[in-house]
């Protein structure tokens, strides 16, 4: 599969394959925003959606009684060419955090794209973030590098986001 | 003004398929007036409720349900049918996002403030590329110049 076609940036490709239920499984991601402003802090896609699938009829029903209502929201941040750095992940997360706090989120993810390879300041900190209700994960589109934090949430980057695919990674690197 | 609009089939074909079955009774009752009652002028004639049915589920669809989003680099126009159900301007707005229905089809989202007051353009509906449009939209909403490419996907209306 290619990982992004002429027109079509990774993170494009990230979002169209949310956009088509690519969460499904785990959450149901509603709306989609684009360059979404928080304070300082501008995030290249914003998703929020909760943890109860709509569906028809039975699906729904199923969901309606059986499934918590949790809310939950994805933040991406696109670095381009800069340099990612410890201190953009940590001003990230700090911002998240309050948002998950202020909207009551269950959990939320936080996804960085950078088209330069991840430097290991950056892959120890996330790969040892361990925060029960956030997800971190990193990406690089040039060397395909994925780090996932060593929680369930950051976990289902990989398995669930398929955040992998969208760069064309075939390994998910973890600590 | 560009416009985007799709021949929704589903909804096309709900409202053809009850006129295709009653021109098929009304044609069978003619031909058992005219004692047609085999062969094969029987079957083409019959087979000639398809088009009729369609015909009018066509005309119906086209003045109740047929979708079009008229827009240009200031103002937006919803049609439904023969009714204008929307209008406005993209300056009124601020923030601009893509919204999934319960059939998980991406619509748009226009807000006035942040988590504030909204209206949704049906895009799904029309041949239009979710996220182009909404780019496009947006960069309007923020007051930058719209990139050359049209929002419209290349497939035949």
């Amino acid at each position: 599969m290619k990982p992004s076609s002429a027109g079509e940036s990774a993170v494009d490709l990230f979002e169209s394959r949310l956009i088509r239920g690519g969460t499904r499984l785990i959450a149901d991601l509603t709306e989609f925003f684009r360059d979404y402003r928080v304070d300082d802090t501008t995030f290249t896609i914003y998703a929020r959606g909760s943890t109860r699938n709509k569906g028809f009829l039975l699906s729904r029903f199923f969901a309606w009684t059986v499934l918590p209502n949790y809310s939950v929201s994805l933040f991406c941040v696109d670095e381009g060419t800069a340099l990612l750095t410890t201190e953009k992940v940590r001003k990230g997360v700090d911002t998240v955090t309050r948002i998950t706090k202020d909207e009551d989120l269950k959990w939320a993810w936080l996804v960085f794209f950078s088209n330069r390879d991840l430097p290991p300041p950056i892959v120890s900190f996330i790969s040892r973030f361990d925060k029960k209700e956030l997800g971190l994960a990193a990406a690089s589109t040039s060397s395909r590098q994925v780090v996932l934090s060593a929680n369930q949430v950051g976990r289902s980057i990989g398995r669930q986001l398929k955040l992998g695919k969208a760069i064309g990674s075939r390994n998910t690197w973890k600590n | 003004m560009e416009k985007l609009t799709k021949t929704q089939i589903p909804i096309l074909a709900s409202y053809s398929m009850p006129l295709v079955l009653l021109s098929a009774f009304a044609i069978n009752a003619l031909l058992i007036a005219f004692h047609i009652s085999s062969g094969t002028l029987r079957l083409v004639l019959l087979a000639g409720s398809f088009p009729i049915g369609f015909v009018f589920g066509r005309l119906i669809y086209t003045r109740r349900s047929h979708v079009e989003i008229q827009f240009d680099d200031s103002t937006f126009q919803v049609m439904r049918g023969s009714r204008e159900v929307m209008t406005g301007f993209w300056k009124s707005y601020r923030i601009v996002s893509l919204v999934l229905d319960q059939f998980g089809k991406p619509n748009l989202r226009l807000y006035k403030t942040k988590g504030g007051e909204y209206v949704d353009l049906p895009i799904s509906r029309t041949n239009a590329e979710p996220q182009r449009f909404r780019d496009y939209a947006q960069s309007l909403v923020t007051g930058q110049r719209p990139r050359g490419i049209s929002p419209q996907v290349a497939e035949a209306v």
